[in-house]
């Protein structure tokens, strides 16, 4: 029986049964003296087996608050408490710097003393705070999915509104040239909302701090360029000049989210503008770019200027209630170039204007992106923009054909008949640079659908006829045609080389010759 | 001299090189690298103790036929487990087929967009083709990115924002010149002028220069590429001159072309997107090719076959040795390990894209140099001392100096 135990006055068994339990157990006498600790109240506290029937409550609360082991606020103040606490029947969670929790519960005995016992409740208080964290998490996503649905209202607006605009517009339209520009327009609204709802999923991500910058270098002339197409045809609608001024600057930020802001100040500058214009401008400063969005509207008052980019803020003002935004536009501006470290500034002349700034950093003009970083010859290759007429009534190769063509970046207006080309010819002006036919067409030569290609369109328009019939008589039907042929299957290299020599080469093919796949 | 030679061991190479023909002066250069590449390796020993052995043949006109003709007579006659060459611009990837059918590897420098297209129609098909430098578009948005850097560094105040742009009939030229026109306005420049396309060869461009003034450019490019034709618009150009800059295809690199411009040509801006270094390697390099074949060589040409039978040494040692026709397993290997170790050639980083399998380039596409091969932007400043390194850092050694013939304002 070891020296903690002689104030227990406990039998072997005994005291091996406490031991082996994880709960640690002491027990302190009316003189505040530790008569009996158990071996998990002794690791728990670092104490050696020979301080029991020697150390004294006041000491071991001193030494447990210099250990630093247990986590404190006021070290002093917690001393002084359980000092004072002695035989005080609480309970109370102690937190270790281990990371550990102690379930620890005081109670008085009979004689005057004190029996403390320690429950280890680390993953209990974990699962705890895990749950908290997942109710949380749920909160704010029930919240984030209920503003990205307005900011989504909101944002969405501005193309809609240009492209009920276009559409309005191209249906009294008569020019067929003004009518292909507002197509294009529409064109790039409808792309301009599908960036925008991918940009909205973002700001729904940066609720919960999912969003992370991709910065790169680009020519900032490319937002510029899009903000024109997006507004220009809404400020002309309410009578405002709008001047988008031209940039050669390359910079250095997430592309995507440098064109949010600009979209959002952009679009309040020409909602809350009634007369005059709106300009924007860019200046260099140091290394960086400052660029402005200058109104003519009835600027914001002094006491307003920093509320008016917090969420859902709306600048009290009968006038403006026709068609209010959410108040979430200047919040996304406030919360991106946040993220992004650019500096926002507001200027404003009640009744003249106001002019936001956002500041960028300037790029190397080598590091700017030109194209998709995946090119392929849909982007640049040499048939780029060039249209073909493919005439080929099976269905499997007109398909696989098209696709290769398209792939190689042509145009591919693919026939399966003379009737369609019939069709084609009365119905577009969409002319080919270049026919592809077949040469058996159900009942049809390819040779006399080109010939009245060339006749309706008034060009000898480059062809090549296209034959799994390489029956001498056939050949010579095609070379009497002066049309060069390609056997099928048609090997795409010589398909390629047949094309460039036929646009750009003729001279290359004075004298029609089989082409054989080898 | 130590080393291994001939005997039953050694290892057949073909190159498909135009030896006749309007392209027959950088075909001697890409024969001169193959030549010396091989000679370095079989004196160290070979590829895993088998020397090398170039067979040449020529592709003259680099017609369809002719290129496909001489792989042809490469893998059957002759065995090659690999082909190795400068370009071909005839053939427009139909001699992969052949070199497909055979499984065995080929190393070229086409320079073609429709590289990636017919690699990436068939990956496992095309594993063995592998273009050592990148595909011609990069001239297009690489030198409207340097007309830009010398602008906006102010190292010259272009009187205008627009170009001119003349092209050659040839695929190569069309896409740069289609690939300047689409990447000039991001860049703050617009296209007065084309981009035209003009069937060549031509020595005549009198009338073209002429169009192309009136629209009173900044720039005048010329996307066309051969030598001699080259020469022939720069000499026009300056019998006339506007305040151009003039830029002129890779041909305009060629001493053939000094030869024949002389002094006209001092001024001309000119860019290689596979070019040699003016560092310790490059000039040790053209010390040893000069050596080798004389000072009226064209290291700047040859260096491009020499890095890839270098690069292909070290794969094929990599992966175990090489493979002849119809052993494509092994020759997969050697593909692999292409890919995999990327080579610092006198001529840069050559990295292949993984899917492309064509050079990376820098700072067209990578922004690190250590990542990607230079497109280099050169000036021919003297007449007699060659050209000058102007971009892209860190590899440009000299200053842009404005052409002698813009007037003084």
């Amino acid at each position: 029986m070891g020296p903690r135990n002689a104030a227990a006055g406990l039998s072997n068994p005994v005291l091996e049964g406490l031991d082996s339990t994880t709960a640690g157990i002491a027990v302190w006498d009316a003189d505040r003296r530790l008569i009996y600790a158990n071996r998990a109240y002794l690791n728990t506290f670092d104490l050696r087996p020979g301080q029991v029937g020697e150390l004294s409550y006041d000491a071991f609360v001193r030494q447990l608050a210099a250990s630093n082991e247990i986590v404190l606020h006021s070290r002093d103040d917690w001393v002084a408490a359980q000092i004072a606490d002695f035989g005080v029947e609480r309970q109370l969670d102690h937190q270790m710097s281990d990371g550990r929790t102690l379930d620890t519960v005081y109670r008085a005995s009979a004689s005057g003393g004190m029996t403390v016992t320690l429950h280890d409740i680390s993953s209990v208080k974990s699962s705890e705070f895990a749950l908290t964290r997942a109710k949380e998490a749920a909160e704010n996503s029930g919240e984030s999915k209920s503003r990205f649905l307005r900011a989504a209202n909101h944002d969405l607006r501005q193309p809609l509104a240009t492209l009920r605009i276009l559409i309005f517009n191209c249906l009294n339209e008569t020019d067929e040239e003004h009518r292909k520009d507002l197509f294009h327009a529409m064109d790039v609204s409808v792309s301009i909302m599908e960036d925008l709802l991918s940009a909205l999923l973002q700001i729904g991500q940066l609720d919960v701090g999912k969003i992370v910058a991709r910065v790169t270098t680009f020519q900032l002339a490319n937002i510029f360029e899009r903000l024109s197409l997006q507004f220009s045809h809404q400020a002309l609608e309410k009578g405002l000049k709008l001047r988008i001024a031209s940039t050669r600057a390359a910079v250095v930020t997430d592309k995507a989210l440098l064109e949010r802001i600009l979209t959002n100040l952009l679009a309040n500058a020409i909602r809350y503008t009634a007369v005059g214009g709106v300009v924007v401008g860019c200046r260099t400063v140091g290394s960086s770019i400052r660029i402005e969005i200058w109104d003519s509207g009835r600027g914001i008052p002094e006491d307003q200027r920093d509320r008016i980019f917090e969420e859902f803020y709306q600048i009290p003002d009968g006038r403006r209630s026709k068609r209010p935004g959410l108040g979430l536009g200047l919040n996304i501006v406030h919360r991106l170039s946040d993220l992004l470290g650019h500096n926002v500034e507001l200027r404003s002349r009640p009744g003249k204007g106001s002019v936001f700034a956002i500041t960028v950093p300037l790029g190397d003009v080598w590091q700017s992106e030109a194209v998709e970083p995946e090119i392929s010859e849909t982007v640049g290759g040499e048939f780029v923009g060039t249209c073909v007429w493919l005439v080929e009534d099976d269905d499997i190769l007109r398909n696989a054909m098209k696709e290769l063509l398209e792939r190689w970046g042509m145009r591919v207006n693919a026939l399966a008949s003379e009737a369609e080309v019939r069709t084609q010819l009365a119905e577009t002006t969409d002319y080919p640079d270049l026919v592809i036919a077949d040469f058996s067409l159900r009942g049809q030569v390819g040779t006399a659908i080109v010939q009245r290609i060339r006749q309706m369109i008034g060009k000898a328009v480059p062809a090549v006829i296209v034959t799994a019939d390489a029956a001498p008589d056939v050949v010579a039907q095609i070379h009497a045609a002066g049309l060069p042929l390609l056997i099928k299957p048609v090997s795409p290299p010589r398909l390629r080389v047949m094309m460039h020599n036929l646009l750009f080469e003729p001279a290359a093919l004075m004298n029609p010759h089989v082409e054989s796949h080898s | 001299m130590s080393g291994v030679t001939g005997g039953d061991t050694e290892i057949p190479l073909g190159s498909m090189v135009p030896l006749t023909g309007p392209s027959a002066v950088d075909g001697a250069e890409f024969r001169k690298g193959v030549i010396l590449a091989s000679e370095e390796i079989n004196r160290r020993g070979g590829i895993l103790g088998r020397p090398l052995k170039p067979i040449f043949v020529d592709t003259g006109r680099q017609s369809a036929e002719e290129v496909v003709a001489a792989a042809a007579r490469l893998i059957q006659d002759e065995g090659v487990h690999a082909i190795i060459n400068g370009y071909n611009i005839g053939p427009q990837n139909s001699e992969y087929e052949v070199i497909a059918d055979a499984g065995i590897i080929y190393i070229h420098h086409n320079t073609l967009l429709q590289h990636h297209d017919t690699v990436l129609s068939n990956p496992e098909r095309y594993f063995g083709c592998f273009m050592a430098n990148p595909a011609e578009y990069w001239y297009g948005q690489g030198f409207i990115k340097f007309l830009s850097w010398l602008r906006d560094t102010g190292q010259w105040a272009p009187d205008s924002n627009r170009i001119a742009i003349i092209s050659g009939s040839k695929p190569y030229s069309i896409v740069i010149a289609n690939a300047m026109a689409s990447a000039a306005a991001r860049f703050g420049w617009t296209v007065s002028f084309g981009p035209k396309i003009l069937s060549t060869p031509r020595d005549d461009w009198c009338e073209v220069i002429v169009e192309a003034q009136a629209s009173r450019p900044a720039v005048i490019a010329n996307t066309h590429f051969y030598a001699t034709d080259l020469a022939s618009f720069q000499k026009q150009f300056v019998r006339s001159p506007s305040n151009s800059l003039v830029y002129l295809q890779y041909g305009a690199m060629h001493r053939a072309f000094l030869e024949i411009a002389q002094e006209s040509a001092v001024g001309v801006i000119v860019s290689a997107v596979t070019g040699l270094l003016r560092d310790e390697a490059g000039e040790s390099f053209s010390k040893r090719y000069f050596a080798r074949f004389g000072q009226a060589s064209t290291p700047q040409i040859g260096c491009q076959c020499y890095n890839a039978v270098h690069h292909y040494a070290i794969a094929a040692s990599v992966a175990g040795g090489t493979g002849a026709p119809g052993e494509d397993g092994q020759n997969r290997n050697v593909a692999r390990a292409l890919l995999d170790v990327p080579f610092r050639s006198v001529a840069g980083m050559v990295r292949y894209h993984p899917q492309w399998q064509a050079a990376v380039p820098y700072p067209d596409q990578v922004h690190d140099p250590s990542l990607g091969m230079p497109h280099l932007f050169y000036q021919v400043q003297n007449q007699t001392n060659g050209l000058a390194l102007i971009a892209p850092a860190p590899y440009n050694a000299d200053k842009f100096m404005l052409p002698g013939w813009f007037s003084p304002r």
